[in-house]
């Protein structure tokens, strides 16, 4: 039974509530203390105490006390919503979710249990159970629109819109007067409305309402956006012209806006003459519109393209836009304009209109408009469409003479060493160019970038320090964790790839997937949140974003990055642990041993010692620092180096890639590569089959399916019949019959010409013909005397002879450093 | 260039812009609640002409503006406040900037009857500030001395956005509409908490305002660091 408190300490207990919640944690165990000493087995009192405990940061024993705590009352719902409540702290949310089912079943009135349920489920997307939540909070507290609204939404997110929208008339009609006009809340709620009848489908329902309940919303933009929709989708082209025009007036610099107005007034595509008339239209009413001007020029040929293109360009020449060039380029796909662009500013040069131009000048300042021709030509030249970059840097120079103190200039200049492969010059240059001006940060981010593209880890994140906050404890880098400054984590941790220092590297790709982490987590307190704000529509927005997250670029980038580091570690695992040790080509393999002893003696080191200060008692922390920094106990990720299953440590980033980005040939290749390492036969063969589908001549595709073949070859005895079986039937990327030396043949004399799939198919000849070696490294060395292969081809196939130890490596590097002088991979080793 | 309002899902690249932009930077949780707080205000500017390299490459944000309506006002004055703007050094003096901003003043009247905009700038930031004095308008309110995190001045600025109320009341006028002034917003209950950080706030601060809706409940204190 579980024990009775008195009066007395009845009102101690509520004392502890209290604490609890003002955060004065001490106090409250002091307080429950008391309590226990006459009542040990009071499970409310114990579980209190596990609860604050918890947020004193004692994880461990505050599970521990929450257990003893049910087992004194297993009947008490207090004792389990702490239960969960410990769960939810430590995101085992299907757990926290079991404990506060338990806890409502014995308390089904408490609203504070309920609505703690609700939270979670919608945070895990159990949408069926978030509607039952709904459903009963409502019956609560069916008097505010909140409880409707959130009801609505449960449904909506559910997939049922007629639902959602029954919901939200029900509500309506329980109000005895129309809501003011400026009542936000009302005024969303419509909108909200408005989406919901819209996609069902009902467009001419929507546009009614819109027209009606939506006549004043405050939300202006909104409703004049769907209303161009509703009328473009209901044929009614007059009044959707007319909408449209509305929204230009509003914003000239919208794509959208002007597409729809074309389409609306049934101007012909082929009708370039038409279509440009109405982009003159706002030209000319708006002066400082950019669109209009520009927009016309994606559609149009031959001389109109010209004439538009010259006007366009004397008008931001004269003014000295620097952002010229980057938006004109995606014109380049064209090669009319490609031509005739460079040349139009030449024009500019030559006439010297340069010096007489027509636009009032800044400052006296008679250089802006050659300058910027100048520059324009040399971001030209350095453009992949239309490198030249001896001429690039020609014309950057003499820009340069005109201004030596543009910023944007000096800029540039990095840049064309970098394409010429000389990270070193292009990070001095750059370094140049951010002292000219030390007050602007995105100056200051370029030079950093360009460091770590040089491999100076130590100086990039001391020019970040010029910009991160001096206060933060850690210093630039935890400043750069704590502003989740994705860029400079990824470039940091390639950079470490490069430099061979793996538990660096695992490190940053680590807290990018951290990052993500937090990020989802954010979402928690907006379900709350947004339904007292009455945001509906942008909570839902929100709501769907974060379900596919994981897809950003931001994330699949950090996760390739460190699945290939896991790939390496595995194929040669004295990399393990390896701060510092050269590439797999370090030939000292007792060097590469040894430092990987002592990285995993380090670790372990590291290990113990946060082991023994977590058995340390608790210092006492200042009021309200609940969040002081936990000391990280593996800064420079030697732990993660020491790992001794790195393909398990890979699945990590591989699972939410394959599940957010299947559509990413590279996350189905690296699929493959992890999961024929782990023998998982059928698994390797799904991302294979993807990465076909999506391109099935892609170099990495060639080399797999070969190696896909010879691996079930190999292993076919050893694999369960029945999925050597499914894998057959499934694997017809390859006939069974297939003589593998003719189909790689077959590949390599398709694709000759192309340096990277003609070092696939040499790196297949090698392996399927180990005699063939010799001859296969001279062609590996030939391949950079094709004339298309690139700086990245090329070092692809200096490490591939790296790789292989080949003789020819010195013979690549020669003849490579000879076709890219500039570059600094290829240089001679001093 | 487009210039649109701005997604929860045009986040992270607006993080990475601030970040490479600015030195007062934010968790991705402070523009969640930019953006969910008041939708209307937020615009970007988005570099649409980028050949897609993968199916789920983001639109790529060359340009932003992150505003807010003052919860609680101390004047008791509706108004909003630009909390950061920037534009990637390779896309300025398109006029970006300017037209950001008057996307979000605009959508400030409208949408949340806000009278003036506030801001605080630099006192050495000369091409923002040449933006706010002379293309927009806007006037000295005062210097707060040693705003900025390392210790430099903020002029603190202000825009009456009155103009604009006449625009809109013109508009209305040309619809033959009888729009009735937008006047005070409701007042209904519906409190609650939120914790949100900010780089500038040492600690999370949890603040419950007990009335105001729209007048939301997250209440900065500290406003240090600021755009
Ligand atoms: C300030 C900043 C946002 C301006 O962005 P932008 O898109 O280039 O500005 P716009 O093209 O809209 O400029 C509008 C007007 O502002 C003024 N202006 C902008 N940049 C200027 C500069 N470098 N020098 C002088 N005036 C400038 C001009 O009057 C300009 O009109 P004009 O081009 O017709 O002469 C941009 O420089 C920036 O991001 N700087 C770094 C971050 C920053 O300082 N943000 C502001 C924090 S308060």
């Amino acid at each position: 039974m579980p024990q009775v408190l008195s009066t007395k300490e009845q009102s101690l207990f509520r004392t502890v509530v209290r604490n609890y919640e003002d955060k004065q944690y001490k106090k409250g165990v002091k307080a429950a203390d008391q309590i226990l000493r006459k009542n040990p087995k009071h499970g409310d009192t114990l579980a209190m105490k596990a609860l604050i405990m918890n947020s004193q940061g004692k994880t461990d024993e505050a599970f521990a006390l929450a257990k003893v705590a049910l087992q004194c009352d297993m009947k008490s719902h207090v004792c389990w919503h702490v239960y969960g409540l410990l769960y939810r702290a430590v995101k085992n949310f299907e757990e926290a979710i079991k404990a506060y089912k338990f806890a409502l079943r014995l308390e089904p009135d408490s609203a504070q249990i309920q609505r703690d349920l609700a939270l979670l489920q919608i945070q895990m997307r159990d949408y069926q159970g978030y509607i039952v939540s709904r459903r009963a909070m409502l019956t609560g507290r069916s008097g505010m629109r909140q409880s409707w609204t959130a009801l609505a939404v449960a449904h909506h997110l559910n997939g049922d819109l007629a639902e959602a929208e029954r919901v939200l008339t029900a509500y309506e009609d329980t109000l005895k007067n129309t809501p003011s006009k400026t009542d936000f809340e009302n005024s969303e709620a419509v909108m909200y409305k408005n989406s919901l009848i819209a996609e069902q489908g009902d467009i001419e329902r929507a546009l009614e309402h819109l027209e009606s309940a939506g006549k004043h919303n405050l939300d202006r933009l909104a409703v004049l956006e769907l209303r161009a929709t509703y009328l473009t989708q209901l044929g009614r082209k007059e009044e959707a012209a007319k909408a449209y025009s509305t929204l230009l007036d509003r914003n000239s610099e919208y794509k959208k806006y002007y597409d729809g107005l074309i389409e609306a007034m049934e101007v012909h595509l082929d009708d370039l003459k038409a279509r440009k008339a109405v982009y003159d239209g706002y030209a000319e009413k708006y002066p400082r519109c950019d669109a209009a001007r520009r927009l016309p020029l994606d559609f149009l040929h031959g001389d109109e393209f010209r004439d538009a293109a010259d006007k366009y360009i004397h008008r931001m020449l004269d003014k000295g836009v620097p952002s010229t060039f980057a938006n004109l380029k995606h014109l380049y796909s064209d090669s009319f304009k490609k031509e005739t662009l460079p040349s139009l500013v030449q024009q500019y040069i030559d006439s010297d209109k340069s010096s007489a131009n027509e636009e009032p000048k800044r400052n006296g300042d008679t250089s802006k408009g050659a300058s910027a021709a100048f520059y324009f030509l040399a971001q030209h030249y350095n453009y992949y469409l239309s490198r030249d970059l001896d001429k690039a840097m020609e014309y950057i120079e003499k820009a340069i003479e005109l201004e030596p103190e543009s910023v944007d200039f000096h800029m540039t200049k990095a840049r064309i060493w970098k394409h010429n492969g000389n990270t070193q010059k292009a990070s001095e240059i750059m370094e140049q160019a951010r002292s000219l001006d030390t007050r602007d940060r995105h100056i200051n981010t370029k030079a950093a970038k360009y460091q770590l593209r040089n491999d100076e880890s130590e100086a990039a994140i001391k020019t970040m320090g010029l910009f991160t906050r001096a206060e933060t404890v850690g210093g630039p880098l935890a400043d750069l964790h704590d502003m989740q400054c994705v860029w400079f984590l990824t470039e940091d941790g390639e950079s470490y790839v490069r430099q061979g220092k793996i538990g660096l590297a695992l490190k940053r790709f680590t807290s990018i997937y951290n990052i993500f982490d937090v990020w989802q987590e954010d979402q928690f307190d907006f379900h709350s949140f947004s339904l007292r704000k009455g945001q509906i529509r942008a909570y839902i927005e929100m709501m769907r974003w974060e379900d596919h997250l994981r897809e950003h670029p931001f994330y699949s980038r950090a996760a390739l990055s460190a699945i290939s580091v896991y790939i390496r570690m595995h194929d040669v695992p004295l990399l393990n642990g390896a701060n510092g040790v050269g590439h797999s080509d370090a030939d000292d393999a007792a060097e590469r041993k040894k430092a990987a002893k002592k990285a995993r003696k380090e670790a372990q080191k590291a290990e113990r010692e946060a082991a023994a200060k977590k058995a340390e008692p608790n210092k006492p922390t200042s009021q309200g620092s609940e969040d002081t920094k936990k000391k990280d106990d593996d800064p420079d990720g030697a732990k993660l180096a020491a790992t001794t299953e790195p393909m398990n440590d890979a699945m990590k980033f591989l699972t939410p890639l394959l599940q957010f980005s299947p559509k990413n040939i590279d996350a189905q290749i690296a699929g493959f590569e992890v999961y024929i390492r782990r023998r998982k036969y059928l698994l390797a063969l799904k991302c294979l089959l993807a990465a076909a589908a999506l391109d099935k001549e892609h170099s990495k595709v060639h080399e797999q399916t070969v190696r896909f073949k010879l691996a079930l070859d190999k292993d076919s005895e050893t694999l369960p019949p029945k999925s050597l079986e499914v894998i057959k039937s499934e694997f017809t990327l390859l006939a069974a019959s297939v003589d593998l030396t003719k189909f790689n043949d077959e590949y390599l004399a398709k694709y000759k010409d192309c340096a990277r799939r003609a070092l696939s198919a040499l790196k297949i000849r090698k392996l399927l013909n180990p005699e063939s070696s010799s001859k296969c490294e001279k062609d590996v060395a030939a391949v950079i005397s094709l004339p298309t292969t690139t700086v990245e081809e090329a070092t692809e196939a200096l490490d591939l002879l790296t790789s292989w130890k080949s003789s020819e490596i010195e013979g690549l590097r020669s003849k490579a450093a000879a076709k890219w002088p500039k570059a600094t991979i290829f240089a001679a080793k001093a | 260039m487009d210039i649109r309002l701005l997604h929860p899902s045009d986040i992270p690249h607006v993080q990475h812009a601030n970040i490479t932009n600015l030195p007062e930077n934010y968790f991705m949780k402070y523009y969640l609640y930019h953006a969910l707080s008041w939708p209307q205000l937020s615009y970007v500017a988005v570099d649409v002409s980028r050949p897609k390299k993968t199916l789920y490459d983001y639109p790529r944000i060359v340009g932003y503006v992150l505003a807010k309506m003052e919860e609680d006002p101390p004047d008791g004055v509706q108004h909003g406040h630009i909390t950061s703007l920037s534009v990637m050094r390779t896309h300025r003096r398109l006029g970006i900037a300017e037209k950001l901003m008057r996307q979000s003043q605009k959508a400030m009247v409208e949408t949340f009857s806000a009278q003036y905009v506030s801001l605080h700038v630099r006192v050495s930031n000369t091409a923002a500030l040449r933006l706010y004095r002379d293309t927009l308008g806007f006037k000295n309110e005062k210097v707060e001395a040693k705003y900025y995190a390392d210790g430099e001045d903020a002029y603190s600025m202000k825009l009456d956005l009155g103009f604009i109320r006449e625009q809109i009341q013109d508009e209305q006028d040309a619809e033959a509409d009888e729009g009735e002034p937008v006047g005070e917003l409701g007042s209904k209950e519906g409190a609650g908490d939120l914790t949100v950080r900010k780089k500038d706030e040492g600690k999370k601060r949890k603040v419950r305002v007990g009335r105001g809706l729209g007048v939301g409940d997250l209440v900065e204190r500290d406003e240090s660091q600021k755009a």
